[in-house]
């Protein structure tokens, strides 16, 4: 039987298997994108102290403080396919006890439509940067990396490492710790 | 309420209904290349989007009601026998006695 209700209901259906090839479509005109752009990251101010970690050993584990400026231009990581970036800089560094540390520092998120021209000096880590013993002091290989995800609106959820880090030596001596 | 929609037209014939189902095709169709070629240049997926929302209205608009050119080719029923005389007072019987049965 041919009525309004069969012919709204084949409309739809037709309607929609076109808007899921299109949607298909924008994955694919966006997959094989690269999406890394240069990033500039400098430190400028290092500080170490050595305090109670009161979530993880139960010991005096290190502590850094980091202050830095990043300068970057994301707008070619911007396409159709993007709705926002969540942006996060990590320190990487080898300790004796583990081969890989990974501590993000500090993270943004960019929306679609906000200013993609990152520009921040001094910046303070949002997050602690400690470690769970003592091996920032005279560490002298630490990386602090910019990277991103990369949120789509349909297709794959991209995790890109901006080109551009920064490698640091951690002082050999503590900060003094002020008692209170 | 039922009986209210019932009594609203809706048919079209063979070749209506093929029409109807052709436009509708080639309007979403179209809106769809356009709506992917504009959010493409643009750089907005939600441009294609309503786009192709645009392109679902019209064709609502167009193919949903028995607009009269989708009425053109009506078929062409045998005219009506002459009635027998002995059937039609059986048959009402019988679907009454079935009916009891039940």
């Amino acid at each position: 039987m041919n009525t309004v209700l069969s012919r709204a209901n084949s409309l739809f259906a037709f309607s929609l298997s076109v808007m899921a090839a299109l949607t298909f479509g924008c994955f694919v005109t966006t997959a094989f994108k690269d999406r890394r752009v240069p990033v500039d990251i400098h430190v400028s101010r290092v500080m170490l102290k050595n305090v109670d970690d009161f979530t993880g050993p139960r010991e005096r584990s290190d502590l850094g403080f980091v202050t830095f400026d990043l300068s970057a231009d994301l707008q070619p990581v911007f396409d159709w396919n993007v709705k926002q970036l969540f942006i996060y800089l990590s320190a990487e560094y080898t300790t004796r006890s583990n081969a890989l540390n990974q501590v993000v520092l500090w993270d943004k998120i960019v929306l679609r439509g906000e200013s993609t021209k990152l520009n921040l000096r001094d910046m303070k880590s949002k997050y602690f940067f400690f470690d769970d013993g003592n091996g920032l002091r005279a560490n002298k290989n630490i990386t602090l990396t910019l990277s991103w995800n990369v949120v789509p609106n349909a297709g794959i959820l991209p995790l890109v490492a901006g080109s551009g880090h920064v490698s640091l030596p951690f002082p050999d001596m503590y900060e003094s710790t002020k008692s209170y | 309420m039922l009986s209210i929609f019932k009594t609203i037209p809706s048919h079209m014939d063979y070749k209506g209904q093929k029409l109807a189902e052709q436009i509708f095709q080639g309007i979403i169709l179209i809106s769809a290349v356009i709506g992917f070629v504009f959010g493409l240049f643009v750089e907005q997926f939600g441009w294609t989007v309503y786009i192709v929302l645009a392109g679902f209205a019209v064709s609502c608009v167009l193919t949903l009601p028995p607009w009269p050119m989708y009425r053109k080719n009506p078929l062409s029923w045998q005219p009506p026998l002459p009635e027998m005389s002995s059937e039609p007072s059986q048959k009402p019987q019988e679907t009454t006695k079935k009916k009891k049965h039940k």
